[in-house]
C-alpha cells in the first residue's frame, strides 16, 4: 500500500575524524563518506521504488557554511523528483543553525515544515498523513510533540520529530518529550530523529531512532544506514533496517592474556581482524584496536609506540589489503605479577622506579611535567585538547595514562646493551 | 645471592661441563677459557640460567633448541640453596633438578631480591665495551656529576646518549619558535589548510544574487525579443513594397506592347530550326547528284588504258617456289666447302692415333683393331680387384707383431698381481658379530650415563636428611610403605583435629558464658530485674507482718514476748519503718511494687531467668570439654609413640607423617634409581662379555689373512671395519686376476686368426694373376701390365673408333648437296622454255630472279582493273540516291508553307520572327509576376499591387531608416541581456555542489589525527626526559657523598697512585663536574686532560664504588665481569685484580678472560686463599 524510507542526521559534509593518514591506508575510502552514503539513500529509494523519504532532521552540519553542499542536495532530490520520489523534511538543531537551510531554494518534491507552528501534508493518492515541526533555533528546550495535529482519521499518520526524547547519552537535551505521550498520540509511526545510534524504541505503534547514515567517529560505531518501511494493505506498518555507510568505525579489543610475546599478539590480532573482516565483508573498517590483559609482553609493547603501530598496521594491510585504517592503537596491559614485584633494586634504577610511583600518587608532583608540555600545549588545535580522547596535556588523569607508556620506554631505552 | 655452581649440561659447546663456585677459599672466580673454548657461551650460559634462554639463541650449534640444559644451584644471603634445571622454552623452563616438574619463576625471583634481567646485564655485570663507553662518556660528558653518579649507582654506560636521544628526538617533533619539526610544520599546514576552506567555502548569498540576476535577465529578454518581432515584420513589409514598385512599373509596360502582337500565329519553338535545315539538305543533295556524275566518266576512260598478261599468272606459284629456292641454292654450296675441311682434318687426326698404338694400319683397316664389349670389362673388373687384395694382405701382415707385444704384457701383469686368501672363516666370524656392533654403542653409551647416573644419586644421597648410608645400603633399608605413613598421617591429623574442634567448642561455649554474664549485668545496670523468687520473698515479709498484725488484733492470748521480739526483728529488716504498720505498709507496698514489676517488666524478667539458666548450663559444659580435651591429648600422645616405633628398624627419628611422606617419596624414588642403575649394569656387564668374545674370534681370523699386521683393535666396531675392509681386499685382487687371464685368451685367438687371413689374402693374389694374363690377350698386352696401362691402351681405341664414325657422316652429307642442285636446274629450263624464251641463254638462277620479277608487274595491272569496276559500279548508285533524296524535301518544305501560312518556303522566315516576339512578351510578364510573388508576403498579386500602390513613395525610405535604427537599439539590448544571462550562468554553473571544501575539510582532520599522534609522542619523549633528570639529581643528592669517597679511593689504587683522587668541582657555567687530583701538588686535573686509559680506570672505581653502595643496602648479587683489563698495564691490572679481590669479600665476583697473562698476574699477586680459577677446555 504504502513504502516510504526513514532516515535522520545525515550531516551531510562532515568530515571523518582525525584520522593519521599513513602508507597503505584506504585514503580515498574515507573522502566524501557522508555524500556517498547519501547517494546510496538515493539509490535505495529509487531501486526500491518508495513514494517517499522523511527525513527527521540534521540535514545538514551546524557548523559548516559551504553553500555547495545544498547545491549537491538539491541535485540528488532532483534524481527522486525524476523518480517520482518526495522528499518531506524538518530541520533540526544542526539545520537551525545551518545558513544553507535558509538560502537554499529546493526543487518542488521537497517539501520542508515551518517551524512556527506544526504543520500536515496529506498525500491523497496513498491515504498518508505527515505531521511535523522544524526547530526554529538550534536550542529548543520544549516539548514540540504536545501540539502535533490530531490523527487525520482513515490516514497512515506519521509523525516527524527531531527530539532526545527523555535524555539521550551524548546528545543535547532537545525538544524533550516522553515515550508514552508519543504512544498515546494515535499516530502509526513517528519517524525520531536526532540519537545516532538506531533504536527501537516501541512497536506498536512504531517508534524509532534510525541512527545516523554514516559513522563520523569511534563512538558511532557499527552498520549505519536507514529504515525502509513497509505498511500493508491493513495499515500495519514493518520495517527492514538498511546499512548505507561506505565506510565502518569498528572497535577491536584484543585480550593478550596468555600472549608470551609481541609476535602472539600480532597472531591474536591478525585471527580478530580477520574474523572481524568476515562480519562486515565488502565494507571499508575504521578500527580502534585495544591490546589488554596481563601479559609479558607488555613491557615490549610499551618499549616502542612507533614499531608497534606499523607493525599492527603492516599486519592489518596484509589481511585487508587497503580495506582497513587503523584509526589508533590503546594499549591497555599490564605485566604479570612476577614482573611487577621484580623491580629495580635500591640503586639508581631503584631511584628512578621510586619516582615513577610517587608521581602516580602525588598529584602535584605529577602536575609539574606540564611545565615540560607547556609550550606545545599553546600551539596546538583546540580541537585535539577537547576531545576527551585527545591529548590533554594538563589533566593528571592524562598524565598518568602517559606515566604507563614512558615508564617501560624509558627503561628500555636506558639498560639496552649498546653493539 | 651467590652461585653455587653452573653445570652447562647442554648448551653451546658444552655437554655436562660444570663449573663449581662452592669451595670454601674465596669468592672470586677466575673462569680462563681460550678462543674458541667458549668462553662467551658460558658466559651467557649463567645469564640464561637466571633469566631463561632466548628464543633465537645461538648456542644451540650442537644441542638443538629443544634439548639445551642448563643446570644451576645457588645460594641466598640466608643460606637456602635451589638447585634447578633451566631448559629452553616458552614457559615452564625451571624445573628440579631431574628435569621433571615446573618450579614457579617466582621462587627463583625471590633468590634474586627482585633484579630482574635489564638490570643484572646492566648493573651487575660489564665487559670490555662497557668500559670504553663508560671512559668516552665521561670525557664527551665533560665529567658532569649528576650523569656519572647516576651511571656508577646503575651501570649505565650510555646515559648521556639516552639524554640526547630523547632530546633530538622530541625536537625533531616540536620547538616552540621553529618551522622545521614535524608538529610545527603540520600546524602550519593545518592552519593555511583552513584558510583555503574558508575561501573554498561558497557563501549562500552569493548563490542568492547570482540567481536573481539570472531570473531579472531573462524576464527582460523576453520583452525585448516581442518588440523586436513586431518591428522587423513593419520593416520586412516596407522593405518588400520598396523591391515592388519598379517591377510593378515594368510589368505594367510590358502589358502594353503585348496588344500589337496579339494576331502573329504562335509557331512551335523548333519550327524554324526544322525550317533552316530541311532547306540546307535541299542544297547539298543537288551537289552530291552533280560530284557522282563527273567520277563516272573518268573510270570509264581509264579502264579503257588497262592491259593484263593471263600465263605468267597461271604459273605463278612455280616461279615463286624457285624463286624462294635460290638462297638455298647459295647456302648448299657455302657449306660443301666446309665438310671438305672438316673432313681432311679428322683424317689426319685418325692417322696419329694409329701410329701412336704403333700398329702399321691404314684408316680403311682400323676396325681390325676392335675388341669385345665382355672382354674390356673383364679388364677393368679384374683392374679394380688388384689394390683391394694388396692392401688387405699388407694390413694382415702388420697386426701380427703388434698383437705379440701385448700378450707378453699380460703375462707379465698377471704374474705381479698377489696370492689370493681362503676369506669364508672371516666373512662368517663378521655376520655373526655385526649385530654386537650397535650393542657395542649402546654398552659404552649405557657405561657413561651409568657413572653419571650413580654419581648423581650419590650426591643426592648425600644432600638427603635423616638417614645417611651409601647407595647398596639403600636399597636395603626398611622404610614403612607409604600407606602406613599416610594411616599415620591421618590417624594424627585426626586427633589434632579432633583436639582444635574441642577447643574451638571450649571457646565457644567459653564465649557464650562471658556473653550470657554480659548481658546479665547489662540487664541489673539499668535496673534490678526482680525475680519470682523476690516476689515470694516479698509476699512472704508481707504475710509474716499480716501475721503479726493478725496476732496482735485477733488473739491477744498467744501475744508473747516473742512476738514482740518477731515484731522488733521485723521492724529492723524494713528499712525506714519505724512502726510495725510502718514496716507493714512498705512491705505490702514492695510486694505490690514487684508484682507490678514483674507483670510490667515481664520481658526483661524472662530474659533475666533465661539467661540465669544459661550461664548455670554453660558452666557444666565447660567442665565437661576440658575433660574431652584432656582425654585427646593423651591419645594423640599414644599414637605419636607408635609411629616413633615404626621408625626404629630404619634407625630414623621421624618428622611429622607429612613430611616422612615426602621423604620416603624421595628415598624411594631414590632407591629405584639405584635398583635402575644396578640392573642396567649387570646387563652391560653381560653383553660385553659377548662382545669380548667377539673381538676375540675376529682377530684370530684376521691375523691368518693379513700376518702379524691382522687385527689387534680392542673396540669390536673398529675391528668389523678392518675386517670388511681386508674382505673387500681380497674381493678386489680375486676380481682383477679373472680379469687378466680372460684378457690373456683373447688376445692369442687373435693372433692365430691374424696368421690366417695373411695366408689366405696370398693365394688369391696368385688366382689374379692368372686370369689377368687371360683377360690381356685380346689387347695384346703382356702378363706385367698393370691394370692402369691396361686403362689406358683401352681409352685410345675408344678415341680412335669415334672419329671413324664422324669421318662417314661428313662424307654423306657432301653427297647430299651435289644431288640438291641438279634438281634446281631443270625446273628453270622447264619454265623458261613455256613462258619466256628470251631468257633461255640466262644462268639458272638469273634467269629465276627475272622470272619472279615479271610474275610482280603482272599481279600489279590484274589489280587496278578490279579497283575501276568497282568505283564505277559505286557512282552509279549515288546518282540514283541523290535524286530520291530531293523530291522528299521538297514536299516537306510545301507542308510547313500551309502550317505558317505562306505560299513560299522563302517567305517562311518572316513568320518566324513575329511569332517568336509575341512569346517573348507574354514571358516577360509572367517573370514580373513571378518577382512579386516573393515580395507579397502570401498576399494575391493584384491585392498586394493594389496595397503597395498606396504606400508613399517618397516617404517609404525615411521610414525605413527608423525602423532599422530601432532594431539596431532592440538587438543590442538584447545581446547585453544575453550576456547578462551567460554570466550569470557560469557563475552558477561553477557553484555546481562541488566537494573541495569537504576535501580540504577531511584533510584538516587527517592533519589533525597526525597532530595528535605526534603530540603524544613528544609528550612522552619530555615526560621521560624531564622524569630521568629527576631521577638523576635525586639519586645525587642521596649518594653523592660515599660514591664519590669511595670511588676516590679506588681511582687512587686502581692508578697505582698516579691519582692522588678525585673530587667534585664546579665548572665555568657553575655545574657540578669530577676531576682528578694529582698527588703531591694537589693539582687539578679536568676528565678532558685525562688519558683514554685514565678515564676508563675512572669510570671502572666509579662503577666499583656504586656497586660496594649498592651491596651495603641490599642482599649481595654476583658481578660478572667479561675481560674488562685487557688494555690495562700490568700495574694497573694487578691493581684492579686486587680490588675487584677485595670487593669479593661483599660479593661473588666472576671474572672471564681468554688471556693467560690475566691469570698468571692472579696467580702472582692475589692471594690463593681468595681466588679460584677454573679452565674451560
Amino acid at each position: 500500500m504504502l513504502k516510504f524510507i526513514h532516515t535522520a542526521d545525515i550531516h551531510l559534509d562532515s568530515s571523518l575524524r582525525k584520522l593519521d593518514s599513513y602508507e597503505g591506508a584506504p585514503v580515498d575510502e574515507i573522502r566524501q563518506a557522508a555524500r556517498r552514503a547519501f547517494n546510496n539513500l538515493v539509490k535505495l529509494a529509487i531501486s526500491e521504488k518508495v513514494d517517499f523519504i522523511v527525513i527527521a532532521g540534521d540535514l545538514y552540519d551546524g557548523d559548516w557554511k559551504d553553500f555547495n553542499t545544498g547545491l549537491y542536495f538539491v541535485s540528488q532530490t532532483a534524481k527522486l523528483r525524476d523518480a517520482g520520489i518526495s522528499v518531506y523534511i524538518i530541520f533540526g538543531n544542526h539545520d537551525a543553525a545551518s545558513k544553507i537551510t535558509k538560502s537554499l531554494r529546493l526543487p518542488d518534491n521537497v517539501h520542508t515544515f515551518p517551524s512556527n507552528k506544526p504543520e500536515t501534508f496529506l498525500i491523497e493518492n496513498l491515504n498518508a498523513a505527515i505531521h511535523g515541526q522544524s526547530f526554529a533555533s538550534p536550542s529548543v528546550k520544549k516539548d514540540l510533540s504536545l501540539h502535533y495535529p490530531s490523527p487525520v482519521p482513515g490516514y497512515f499518520n506519521i509523525g516527524l520529530l527531531h527530539t532526545s526524547l527523555s535524555g539521550r547519552e551524548g546528545h543535547e537535551p532537545y525538544a524533550p518529550c516522553t515515550l508514552e505521550g508519543l504512544r498515546r498520540w494515535g499516530y502509526d509511526y513517528w519517524a525520531l530523529g536526532h540519537v545516532h545510534q538506531k533504536e527501537i524504541l516501541c512497536d506498536d505503534p512504531l517508534i524509532l531512532f534510525p541512527g545516523n547514515i554514516q559513522g563520523r567517529h569511534i563512538k558511532e560505531t557499527g552498520p549505519k544506514g536507514c529504515v525502509l518501511v513497509d505498511v500493508d494493505s491493513s495499515g500495519k506498518p514493518s520495517f527492514k533496517f538498511k546499512p548505507l555507510d561506505v565506510i565502518r568505525w569498528t572497535n577491536l579489543e584484543i585480550d593478550a592474556q596468555g600472549a608470551q610475546t609481541s609476535d602472539d599478539i600480532l597472531d591474536l590480532f591478525s585471527s580478530s581482524l580477520e574474523n572481524l573482516l568476515i562480519e562486515n565483508p565488502e565494507i571499508p573498517l575504521v578500527i580502534r584496536v585495544l591490546i589488554k590483559g596481563e601479559t609479558p609482553a607488555h613491557q615490549e609493547l610499551c618499549a616502542d609506540f612507533e614499531k608497534w603501530n606499523n607493525e599492527i598496521r603492516g599486519v592489518a594491510l596484509d589481511i585487508s589489503g587497503e580495506m582497513v585504517w587503523i584509526e589508533k592503537i590503546q594499549i591497555g596491559t599490564y605485566p604479570p605479577l612476577s614482573e611487577k614485584t621484580s623491580g629495580k633494586g635500591e640503586g639508581a634504577m631503584g631511584e628512578l622506579a621510586g619516582l615513577f610511583d610517587e608521581l602516580k600518587s602525588d598529584p602535584d608532583l605529577l602536575l609539574t611535567l606540564y611545565d615540560e608540555l607547556r609550550d606545545l600545549d599553546q600551539k596546538i588545535p583546540r580541537e585535539i585538547k577537547e576531545d576527551p580522547d585527545g591529548v590533554i596535556l594538563d589533566d593528571p588523569a592524562w598524565l598518568k595514562k602517559m606515566l604507563e607508556q614512558v615508564r617501560p620506554m624509558l627503561f628500555q631505552r636506558l639498560l639496552q646493551k649498546e653493539g | 645471592m651467590k652461585f653455587l655452581q653452573l653445570n652447562l649440561l647442554a648448551y653451546g659447546p658444552f655437554t655436562d661441563t660444570v663449573i663449581d663456585f662452592t669451595r670454601e677459599s674465596g669468592g672470586f672466580h677466575i673462569i680462563y677459557g681460550p678462543n674458541e673454548a667458549g668462553k662467551s657461551s658460558a658466559l651467557r650460559g649463567l645469564k640464561n640460567m637466571l633469566y631463561g634462554i632466548p628464543q633465537r639463541s645461538t648456542d644451540n650449534f650442537i644441542h638443538p633448541h629443544p634439548q639445551m640444559r642448563i643446570g644451576g644451584t645457588i645460594e641466598s644471603a640466608q643460606g637456602d640453596i635451589l638447585e634447578f634445571v633451566r631448559r629452553k622454552g616458552i614457559r615452564g623452563t625451571l624445573r628440579l633438578p631431574d628435569d621433571g616438574d615446573i618450579i614457579e619463576e617466582s621462587v627463583l625471583t625471590r633468590y634474586l631480591n627482585g633484579v630482574d634481567e635489564d638490570l643484572f646485564i646492566t648493573m651487575f655485570g660489564i665487559d670490555h665495551g662497557d668500559l670504553i663507553r663508560g671512559g668516552e662518556e665521561i670525557i664527551h660528558g665533560k665529567g658532569n656529576m649528576g650523569q656519572l653518579i647516576f651511571a656508577a649507582g646503575s651501570g649505565i654506560s650510555r646515559l648521556r646518549k639516552v639524554q640526547e636521544q630523547l632530546k633530538s628526538e622530541a625536537d625533531a617533533l616540536f620547538k616552540p619558535a621553529a618551522k622545521k619539526p614535524k608538529i610545527n610544520e603540520n600546524i602550519s599546514v593545518l592552519n593555511k589548510n583552513r584558510k583555503n576552506l574558508r575561501d573554498a567555502q561558497l557563501p549562500g548569498q552569493q548563490w542568492e544574487s547570482h540567481d536573481k540576476g539570472l531570473r531579472l535577465a531573462r524576464g527582460k529578454k523576453k520583452e525585448i525579443v516581442k518588440e523586436l518581432e513586431e518591428k522587423k515584420s513593419s520593416l520586412y513589409y516596407l522593405k518588400r513594397v520598396q523591391q515592388s514598385l519598379p517591377i510593378i512599373a515594368k510589368r505594367k509596360e510590358l502589358i502594353n506592347e503585348l496588344k500589337s502582337y496579339v494576331k502573329a500565329i504562335l509557331l512551335p519553338k523548333k519550327f524554324s530550326e526544322l525550317r533552316s535545315n530541311r532547306v540546307a539538305s535541299l542544297n547539298s543533295m543537288e551537289k552530291e547528284r552533280l560530284q557522282a556524275s563527273g567520277s563516272k566518266k573518268d573510270v570509264e576512260n581509264e579502264l579503257s588504258n588497262l592491259q593484263v598478261p593471263g600465263d605468267l599468272i597461271d604459273r605463278s606459284s612455280e616461279i615463286e617456289e624457285l624463286h624462294r629456292d635460290i638462297g638455298s641454292q647459295l647456302k648448299g654450296e657455302k657449306n660443301r666447302l666446309k665438310l671438305q675441311t672438316r673432313m681432311n682434318l679428322l683424317q689426319n687426326e685418325t692417322k696419329d692415333i694409329l701410329s701412336l698404338l704403333g700398329d702399321d694400319l691404314k684408316i680403311e683397316n682400323a676396325y681390325k683393331l676392335r675388341i669385345k664389349v665382355s672382354e674390356a670389362s673383364r679388364i677393368k673388373t679384374l683392374g679394380r680387384g688388384h689394390d683391394k687384395i694388396i692392401t688387405r694382405l699388407e694390413t694382415a701382415e702388420e697386426t701380427i707383431p703388434k698383437l705379440a707385444a701385448t700378450i707378453t704384457a699380460a703375462n707379465r701383469k698377471l704374474k705381479e698381481s698377489g696370492i689370493l686368501h681362503d676369506i669364508a672363516p672371516l666373512k662368517d666370524s663378521l655376520r655373526r658379530a655385526d649385530d654386537y656392533k650397535v650393542l657395542e654403542k649402546q654398552y659404552i653409551d649405557e657405561q657413561s650415563k651409568i657413572t653419571i647416573e650413580l654419581k648423581t644419586l650419590e650426591i643426592e644421597l648425600g644432600k638427603q636428611s635423616l638417614w645417611q648410608g651409601s647407595v647398596k645400603e639403600l636399597e636395603s633399608l626398611s622404610v614403612p610403605e607409604a600407606d602406613i605413613i599416610n594411616i599415620f598421617e591421618d590417624k594424627i591429623g585426626e586427633s589434632e583435629l579432633k583436639i582444635a574442634q574441642l577447643k574451638g567448642e571450649l571457646l565457644g561455649l567459653e564465649k557464650n558464658l562471658s556473653d550470657a554474664e554480659k548481658q546479665i549485668s547489662e540487664l541489673n545496670l539499668k535496673q534490678e530485674v526482680p525475680t519470682e523468687k523476690d516476689l515470694a520473698a516479698a509476699r512472704e515479709k508481707r504475710d509474716k507482718g499480716w501475721h503479726l498484725i493478725l496476732s496482735i488484733l485477733n488473739d491477744r492470748s498467744d501475744y508473747s514476748e516473742k512476738i514482740d521480739d518477731y515484731i522488733t526483728d521485723y521492724i529492723q529488716k524494713t528499712p525506714t519503718a519505724k512502726t510495725l504498720a510502718d514496716a507493714f505498709e512498705i512491705s505490702l507496698k514492695k510486694a505490690d511494687e514487684i508484682s507490678d514489676r514483674l507483670r510490667r517488666e515481664a520481658d526483661r524478667v524472662t530474659a533475666k531467668v533465661k539467661l540465669i539458666v544459661d550461664q548455670e548450663s554453660f558452666n557444666v559444659q565447660i567442665d565437661q570439654m576440658k575433660n574431652r580435651i584432656k582425654t585427646a591429648l593423651k591419645e594423640k600422645r599414644e599414637i605419636e609413640k607408635e609411629w616413633v616405633a615404626l621408625w626404629e628398624p630404619a634407625k630414623i627419628s621421624p618428622k611429622t607423617p607429612k613430611e616422612m611422606r615426602i621423604w620416603g617419596e624421595n628415598h624411594r624414588a631414590l632407591a629405584q634409581k639405584g635398583k635402575d642403575i644396578r640392573e642396567r649394569k649387570a646387563r652391560g656387564d653381560k653383553l660385553k662379555t659377548d662382545i669380548d668374545h667377539h673381538i676375540k674370534i675376529l682377530n684370530r681370523c684376521m691375523k691368518k689373512i693379513a700376518g702379524i699386521n691382522g687385527g689387534g683393535s680392542k673396540r669390536l666396531t673398529d675391528l668389523i671395519e678392518e675386517g670388511k675392509k681386508v674382505i673387500e681386499y681380497e674381493n678386489d685382487l680375486q676380481k682383477n686376476k679373472k680379469h687378466l687371464e680372460k684378457e690373456n685368451i683373447r688376445l692369442n685367438q687373435e693372433l692365430e686368426e691374424a696368421q690366417a687371413r695373411v695366408d689366405s689374402t696370398r693365394g688369391e693374389l696368385l688366382k689374379w694373376e692368372k686370369n689377368w694374363k687371360e683377360a690381356l690377350l685380346p689387347l695384346g698386352l703382356g702378363a706385367g701390365t698393370h691394370p692402369d696401362d691396361a686403362n689406358a691402351v683401352m681409352a685410345e681405341h675408344h678415341n680412335l673408333f669415334e672419329k671413324l664414325k664422324k669421318l662417314d657422316t661428313l662424307k654423306e652429307e657432301i653427297n647430299a648437296i651435289g644431288l640438291d642442285k641438279d634438281k634446281f636446274c631443270a625446273k628453270v629450263d622447264s619454265i623458261v622454255n613455256a613462258v619466256a624464251k628470251d631468257l633461255a641463254d640466262v644462268l639458272p638462277q638469273e634467269a629465276s630472279r627475272k622470272l619472279n620479277d615479271r610474275l610482280s608487274m603482272a599481279r600489279a595491272a590484274f589489280s587496278k582493273e578490279e579497283t575501276l569496276l568497282g568505283q564505277l559500279k559505286k557512282d552509279k548508285d549515288r546518282i540514283a540516291k541523290a535524286r530520291v533524296k530531293i523530291s522528299e524535301i521538297e514536299s516537306q518544305l510545301n507542308q510547313m508553307c500551309r502550317e505558317a501560312g505562306c505560299e513560299r518556303y522563302e517567305q517562311l522566315a518572316e513568320a518566324e520572327n513575329r511569332s517568336k516576339i509575341r512569346w517573348e512578351l507574354e514571358n516577360g510578364i509572367k517573370e514580373l509576376g513571378e518577382r512579386l510573388h516573393p515580395l507579397s508576403g502570401g498576399a494575391l498579386i493584384d491585392d498586394f499591387i493594389k496595397d503597395a500602390l498606396m504606400v508613399d513613395p517618397d516617404t517609404l525610405e525615411n521610414k525605413i531608416l527608423l525602423l532599422e535604427e530601432e532594431i539596431e537599439k532592440c538587438d543590442h539590448e538584447k545581446s547585453e541581456l544575453d550576456q547578462t544571462i551567460g554570466s550569470e550562468r557560469t557563475e552558477l554553473d561553477k557553484m555546481d555542489g562541488s566537494a573541495r571544501a569537504v576535501g580540504l575539510a577531511e584533510e584538516s582532520q587527517i592533519l589533525m589525527g597526525r597532530l595528535e599522534k605526534d603530540a603524544q609522542e613528544y609528550a612522552r619523549l619530555k615526560i621521560a626526559a624531564k622524569i630521568l633528570n629527576m631521577g638523576i639529581e635525586r639519586y645525587q643528592e642521596k649518594s653523592q657523598g660515599p660514591i664519590l669517597k669511595r670511588a676516590s679511593s679506588l681511582f687512587k689504587l686502581i692508578t697505582k697512585g698516579s691519582f692522588e683522587g678525585i673530587r667534585a668541582e664546579f665548572d665555568d657555567n657553575g655545574t657540578p663536574v669530577i676531576v682528578g687530583v694529582r698527588p703531591g701538588n694537589g693539582e687539578l686535573v679536568g676528565v678532558e686532560g685525562m688519558s683514554d686509559g685514565s678515564a676508563d680506570q675512572l669510570y671502572l672505581a666509579l662503577r666499583l664504588s656504586g656497586l660496594q653502595d649498592y651491596l651495603e643496602k641490599n642482599e649481595p648479587v654476583p658481578f660478572i665481569i667479561d675481560d674488562i683489563l685487557i688494555k690495562f698495564d700490568d700495574t694497573r691490572a694487578i691493581a684492579a685484580l686486587q680490588v675487584l679481590a677485595q670487593i669479593s669479600r661483599q660479593t661473588q665476583v666472576i671474572f672471564f678472560t681468554h688471556h693467560t697473562h690475566l691469570l698468571r698476574l692472579v696467580e702472582k699477586n692475589i692471594d690463593d686463599s681468595i681466588f679460584v680459577q677454573h679452565q674451560l677446555v
